[in-house]
């Protein structure tokens, strides 16, 4: 099973698109992303009315939906410093490093248990999607970190793992 | 379209680039400036100086040249009614020829036809060139100048000009009073609608002088707001003495009627 996150960027919408592209290596990073969870199969979008707009424009009317890969649109906070589009929250940036480092390990279970309530006063995008996120990511490796930024002073990733799923073996590219 | 005056009493630049280093300086600018088009006139538009059909060549002949060497990109306008002058400026490499007096003299499209350039239709209300308007009065100026640029753009494509390279210009001011250009100003949509791109011709001219009460150098601000109408209506082409001013003012209503996006957007967008 392959899993990946990209952020809610709303300027990634075509309907937002201007004659430059303020976003161009978050892009760059989501279109590959969902490209590759397209390859697996149909894919699976976790995110909120906005951010599924995000995920479904990114995977190019790739199949939706059966288990075999998930695009999960979620990003950090919104309140980290001075060009961010909320007022600047002193908890933001040790906020996000934390889910940062859960990310990476992964540790599912820090994910689980975020605090959704401190996330949405920080304006995290879609803690809900962090939260389910740390279960999808069970069994899996370490990412593949394509993206971490914070351009506007929101915080965005762009990662990807591969999930041993024990019903199919051959996913798992250590054991083959 | 930047002008370039090749003349020593045109209203606005008093003779500023009647001379070549000027005029070259100038070319130079406006094209730096986003100026698709540089419209090259030698003779006033106004009273003014007689100038002959070998006078008007010697002054915008050799800068038509010049221009084509320099700029090869650009599009050269030349701002004549006289055939004769048409003739030399399209060897010389002139890409369009604005034919400011609404076709004064009937062989100045055969010029057009036969070297492919383009042609500006203009409406003069049937005045010939260099006179003002005196007493000119209209049931409907739009409908007359909609009938007379439609009918020049018609004999255009009759002479063999390609559709896609004729223009009808409205022409404020000429043939007509300061409540007859705030019409056609209004009412531009009408002249859009007509399916030929549409020029509009502005730039501090007098009906904005008259409508604010502004001397010739106060007037960029009127011509704005006119420029903006115009814009929002449909004008393709902008003959302007100020560029910069003139692109930003295209640009912002373009994207404002929704055919332009943003250069770049990303407020509340992260």
């Amino acid at each position: 099973m392959r899993v990946a996150l990209v952020p809610g960027v709303l300027a990634l919408l075509p309907e937002y698109a201007g004659q430059e592209d303020p976003v161009p290596e978050v892009r760059a990073a989501a279109v590959a992303a969902a490209a590759w969870l397209a390859e697996a199969g149909p894919v699976t979008v976790v995110g909120d009315e906005q951010g599924g707009r995000v995920g479904r424009h990114l995977l190019e009317g790739a199949a939706e939906g059966d288990g075999s890969a998930y695009l999960v649109v979620a990003n950090g906070s919104a309140r980290r410093n001075d060009t961010a589009p909320g007022y600047v929250d002193q908890r933001a940036v040790p906020f996000d490093a934390a889910v940062e480092a859960a990310l990476s390990g992964p540790d599912p279970a820090a994910l689980e248990g975020l605090e959704v309530d401190l996330a949405t006063a920080l304006l995290v995008g879609n803690p809900a999607g962090l939260v389910r996120l740390g279960t999808l990511l069970r069994r899996a490796g370490p990412p593949m970190m394509d993206y971490a930024g914070d351009p506007y002073g929101v915080q965005y990733w762009v990662m990807r793992w591969t999930v041993v799923d024990s019903e199919e073996p051959h996913e798992d590219p250590a054991r083959t | 379209m930047a002008i370039v005056n090749r003349t020593r009493d045109s209203f606005y630049d008093q003779g500023a680039t009647y001379d070549d280093g000027p005029a070259q300086e100038r070319v130079h600018r406006v094209v730096e400036e986003g100026a698709e088009i540089v419209d090259i006139g030698g003779v006033r538009a106004g009273y003014g100086e007689q100038v002959d059909a070998a006078e008007e060549i010697r002054r915008v002949v050799p800068f038509v040249a010049w221009v084509r060497e320099q700029h090869p990109g650009v599009v050269i306008s030349v701002d004549t009614w006289r055939s004769e002058v048409a003739r030399e400026v399209c060897e010389a490499g002139a890409d369009l020829l604005n034919d400011a007096w609404g076709g004064h003299d009937p062989r100045l499209v055969e010029v057009a036809a036969e070297f492919d350039a383009a042609i500006i239709c203009t409406h003069t209300g049937g005045l010939p060139p260099r006179t003002d308007p005196y007493r000119i009065e209209y049931d409907d100026v739009v409908a007359a100048a909609i009938a007379e640029t439609t009918a020049l753009a018609e004999r255009a494509l009759a002479a063999g000009v390609a559709r896609e390279s004729i223009v009808i210009d409205p022409a404020h001011d000429f043939g007509k009073n300061t409540f007859h250009s705030l019409e056609v100003t209004r009412r531009l949509g009408e002249m859009v609608a007509t399916g030929w791109p549409v020029l509009v011709s502005l730039s501090n001219k007098d009906f904005v002088g008259e409508t604010l009460g502004a001397p010739t150098q106060q007037r960029l601000t009127g011509t704005l707001a006119a420029t903006s109408v115009c814009a929002l209506a449909g004008a393709r082409i902008y003959r302007v003495h100020q560029v910069p001013e003139t692109r930003a003012t295209v640009d912002m209503v373009w994207s404002i009627a929704g055919r332009r996006p943003p250069l770049r957007a990303i407020r509340g967008l992260q």
